[in-house]
């Protein structure tokens, strides 16, 4: 056995060196998954006993589940495209040519550097009703007589929440996406300059293919944090006005910690795994096979 | 010799942890955790005198959640996960009943003597509150209640009475309002956001129509039409221009700045913010604040919301006598005059309202007693976590104009109706 272990053979190496890692995994993936899908299935908070799928049920019969889900989903259909295209046009003015680039980074790099929560409270304040900037310049530019509730009225206060995001978002875009910029090499525009080609054309033809690696990268992560939105409309609205900008990810936290109903809770966060498996899974099987 | 020399060094390290965990065996520390608005400061002089007078138990105070929800999620993320950490807690006057159904909390039956402890001089509201199937789960230590705050210097100026009605308040926040012409004079602020607040808020004008909101069994009472005429007895006062349109952004704390400010006539908040309206550094209604009941609905009798602050302990704690012990003195009378007297907070005892002592310092109490006494308390079921959720999220979304009072009610009725019944 020892001398086996003194002079392993190649699989027995793998085995040895994968151990470990596993071995991590397995606590902190493996076991907290395992634990949340039992805590689903049983009656965690009260009797202990089986429930089987009377969670599950109860969980599809929730009208705030389907909300939640809702707002979820919208948010992710508006802020992920919305940080690309914000995140890919701040890169590109990065990318150009500054004498100091240091400023630019900073500026770049500053929004990504703050806490979700903090964007959140300085957005709040932005679109307060009584001290917000948002209502003064309004009232300034001659465009309003009155003070708006941005936050309190539903449509208002979901978009207020998909800038907030988009602006906080797209710099880890841009940071992602000025990485490949700088990969494109400088002759391939040259070339098109002499072949005549404009700009708009270059951005297109060169640009954009030959950032698709990056964008892909970057979609996938802002994706998946889209889809567990919690710090920014949290710290917001707490969801409201009612539950007009409440998330999947703040209906977990209500029920398992406001509520301290752990079952409940726990089938929420079961069925948000599988919608995140899911999106993750199409985007591995459709654009990242086109990407490579 | 360089071994040697290192094991007896070693012998001689584990002889003196020893020594001094021996000693340190005799003294119990209690970790104490107490809520940033529930005055840390004066129980850590209530802890100092306990541990003159005992000096074996150390208590350490740990404080933390600015609000009674946000203490609440803190404290049921430590018990869910049945710490022993902390020894004793002060909860909110809503949460005994659910503490002690998920088992977090000790009766404390053997400690006090049984709910006998809670009657006498303790306010009616409590003795309810605290006993669960019979068994004392928790001990009062601070009282509190919703007043409605006024503007005594306004009122004099422009010859308004104390309004006994909403209609009459309406009408004597319009008259200060115009005659005074300043745009950020509110007539009337209350609390619309989505906070614990707003649970008062919605039972206010409720029960000032003499309606009850739950029975004896904590089954739901609710009368739909009366509730909906409580609500729109608020939106009202949005649309008449007595208290702002954003009303459902309000929160306790803007309240008390607002009126601190010199910017509100009547406001509805908790007792503990008189003295923040009297003591605070930038406070300029310093000596101009009046104190009042609610006023009725009309054909109605004014009601209250009660609050306040019990002693809990963690039934996964370790230093349960010691913890017993503590609870016996931190609930004593004596240290309810003390928080009364140091910190204008509303005493637990009928009998400290009218104490001369505490009378010298803050003699509105001797007034505050019948409001005390006529306070009524908000559901206490196990679910409270939830039913106070749905109402506040739903007298917010109403205020904010998204639901009708009419829909939102039925929501209520619905949703509450399947927790309470």
């Amino acid at each position: 056995m020892l001398s086996k272990l003194r002079d392993p053979s190649e699989k027995t190496l793998a085995v040895l060196l994968l151990a470990p890692a596993f071995l991590l995994l397995l606590m902190i993936v493996v076991y907290p998954i395992g634990k949340l899908i039992y805590n689903s299935l049983m009656d965690v908070d009260k009797t202990g006993v089986f429930l089987g799928l009377r969670n599950y049920v109860d969980v599809i019969q929730d009208p705030l589940f389907w909300n939640a889900t809702k707002n979820t989903l919208l948010i992710t259909v508006i802020t992920v495209p919305g940080a690309l295209i914000v995140g890919l046009a701040l890169a590109m003015l990065a990318n150009l040519p500054f004498k100091r680039k240091w400023p630019v980074r900073l500026s770049l790099l500053l929004p990504w550097a703050l806490p979700l929560s903090f964007a959140g409270l300085i957005f709040a304040w932005f679109f307060n009703t009584d001290y917000g900037v948002v209502n003064d310049v309004l009232f300034r530019l001659g465009l309003q007589t009155e003070s708006s509730s941005w936050l309190l009225k539903p449509n208002w206060a979901f978009a207020a929440i998909c800038l907030t995001i988009i602006w906080k978002t797209s710099s880890f875009m841009a940071l992602i996406l000025l990485a490949g910029l700088q990969m494109i090499p400088r002759t391939l525009y040259e070339a098109a300059e002499v072949d005549g080609a404009s700009r708009w054309q270059q951005f297109w033809q060169i640009t954009i293919p030959m950032l698709m690696p990056s964008i892909i990268v970057a979609l996938i992560f802002r994706t998946i944090t889209a889809l567990q939105t919690f710090d920014i409309p949290y710290t917001m609205t707490r969801g409201g006005p009612g539950e007009a900008t409440e998330t999947l990810a703040m209906l977990i936290h209500k029920y398992t910690i406001e509520y301290s109903s752990i079952g409940f809770g726990s089938t929420l966060a079961v069925f948000m795994f599988v919608i995140s498996l899911f999106v993750t899974g199409f985007y591995l099987r459709h654009i990242g096979k086109n990407a490579t | 010799m360089k071994k040697r020399y290192a094991l007896k060094l070693a012998v001689v390290a584990l002889a003196s942890t020893m020594a001094a965990g021996a000693v340190w065996a005799q003294q119990t520390t209690l970790r104490v955790f107490v809520g940033p608005n529930q005055r840390p400061d004066l129980q850590a002089k209530l802890f100092e005198q306990y541990n003159k007078a005992n000096p074996g138990v150390k208590v350490e105070i740990e404080t933390g959640g600015a609000t009674s929800e946000l203490q609440r999620q803190y404290l049921s993320t430590v018990l869910n996960a049945k710490d022993s950490a902390i020894d004793l807690f002060l909860i909110d006057i809503v949460n005994p009943a659910q503490y002690a159904s998920k088992g977090w909390i000790e009766p404390l039956d053997k400690y006090v003597g049984g709910p006998a402890a809670l009657r006498n001089d303790y306010l009616p509201v409590y003795q309810n509150a605290n006993v669960i199937g019979g068994k004392v789960y928790a001990m009062p230590s601070q009282g509190d209640s919703m007043f409605m705050y006024y503007r005594k210097d306004l009122l004099t100026k422009h010859g308004v009475a104390e309004p006994k009605t909403w209609d009459e308040l309406a009408a004597a926040a319009k008259k200060v309002t115009v005659a005074e012409g300043n745009p950020n004079l509110q007539g009337l602020s209350f609390q619309g956001a989505p906070i614990e607040g707003a649970v008062c808020t919605f039972l206010l004008p409720y029960w000032g129509q003499g309606k009850q909101f739950n029975d004896a069994a904590g089954k739901l009472t609710l009368d739909k039409t009366a509730a909906v005429n409580g609500l729109k007895m608020w939106l009202k006062m949005m649309d008449d221009g007595v208290s702002k349109k954003n009303i459902a952004e309000v929160t306790t704390p803007v309240t008390v700045n607002e009126f601190k400010a010199g910017n509100v006539v009547f406001a509805i908040n908790w007792g503990f913010a008189f003295d923040r309206f009297k003591d605070d550094a930038d406070s300029k209604v310093k000596g101009n604040v009046g104190v009042m009941p609610l006023p009725a609905m009309a054909g109605g009798k004014s009601a209250t919301c009660m609050g306040g602050w019990q002693w809990a302990m963690n039934a996964y704690g370790k230093n349960k006598d010691a913890a017993g012990n503590l609870i016996k003195f931190l609930s004593s009378k004596e240290a309810s005059a003390f928080i009364a007297r140091e910190g204008s907070i509303l005493p637990v005892y009928q009998s400290v309202y009218s104490d001369a002592a505490v009378n010298r310092v803050v003699p509105w109490f001797k007034d505050a007693l019948p409001v005390v006494l006529g306070a009524q308390s908000r559901p206490m079921v196990e679910d409270y976590g939830q039913v106070s959720d749905i109402i506040r999220t739903t007298t917010s979304a109403i205020l904010a104009r998204t639901k009708t009072p009419e829909a939102g009610v039925d929501e209520i009725a619905a949703r509450v109706g399947r927790l309470m019944r």
